[in-house]
């Protein structure tokens, strides 16, 4: 293991998980699946039961409304 | 303290005056592992309704029922081996039906491809227990792996109550198969690394 990158470390230590519950660890993996949950858009996963782009959709759009309103 | 770790005490805090209750009834713990599976089955009848919402709420009940068995025996000091047995199988039903619920649901809408991602979900949420069950029959503790049964039903309640339960078959189907990887990988290695035993 003291051989591997950082990265790949976090990687590994990732998908090969150790950590108790409460631990900061298992917070940050909480926040990002949450996140997964949450901010992807369900079209994009085919979602049989959910429709739309969800807030990574609106994101997008203000973004876009944003750009446009700046070029124009 | 950390954010679940807050999460969870905060939750403690009704769960306290439950199993206050239940110990003070007397309510024998197998029967509440029971009665829990008895709920599980009717939030996966809601889930294949597509009642998601009603199927969170009816979640949160039968998830109080699994977790305070065990604290309730512990009080009225009724563990026993039983006891423990009888939790864990009851758990792998009222997990089997939650999954059941989702795949009868996306088959009545015609979606193969979410009845696939359901099953295969089912079948390593399945396998994370029985790896660690076989593990623990070899070594003294296999508890590697992040997705256990406390947060895939997390999960269910999440998916449930904001309606985005195919990111959660998703979620707890990577999740699973990393877990079950981490069991064997953990247990192989505990054996390779333990002392031969002396020849009889």
């Amino acid at each position: 293991m003291k051989t591997l990158t950082l990265p790949a470390r976090i990687l590994w230590n990732a998908f090969f998980w150790t950590y108790e519950r409460a631990t900061w660890q298992y917070d940050l993996m909480v926040i990002a699946i949450l996140a997964f949950v949450w901010l992807t858009p369900p079209d994009w996963l085919g979602d049989p039961m959910a429709s739309g782009t969800g807030p990574i959709g609106w994101m997008l759009a203000m973004l876009r409304v944003y750009t446009s309103s700046r070029s124009s | 303290m950390t954010l679940t770790g807050l999460i969870g005490h905060i939750c403690m805090f009704p769960l306290r005056s439950i199993i206050a209750a239940c110990v003070a009834l007397r309510i024998h713990p197998n029967i509440l592992t029971f009665v829990g599976v008895l709920i599980n089955v009717a939030a996966a009848v809601a889930l294949g309704q597509a009642r998601f919402i009603t199927a969170g709420f009816i979640m949160i009940v039968a998830n109080i029922f699994d977790f305070i068995d065990g604290k309730v025996a512990r009080e009225l000091q009724a563990e026993t081996k039983f006891g423990g047995f009888w939790d864990s199988v009851i758990d792998r039903f009222s997990d089997i039906a939650l999954f059941l619920g989702l795949i009868y649901l996306y088959s009545t809408r015609g979606r193969t491809d979410y009845v696939m991602i359901a099953a295969i979900a089912m079948m390593f949420a399945i396998m994370t227990s029985y790896t660690r069950a076989r593990a623990e029959s070899l070594i003294a503790k296999c508890k590697v792996g992040f997705m256990e049964r406390p947060e895939r039903i997390v999960l269910f309640m999440i998916g449930a109550f904001t309606n985005r339960m195919a990111a959660v078959m998703w979620v707890i189907g990577v999740l699973s198969v990393f877990t079950v990887a981490d069991r064997i990988i953990y247990t192989y290695r505990e054996l390779r690394d333990a002392p031969p035993e002396p020849a009889s």
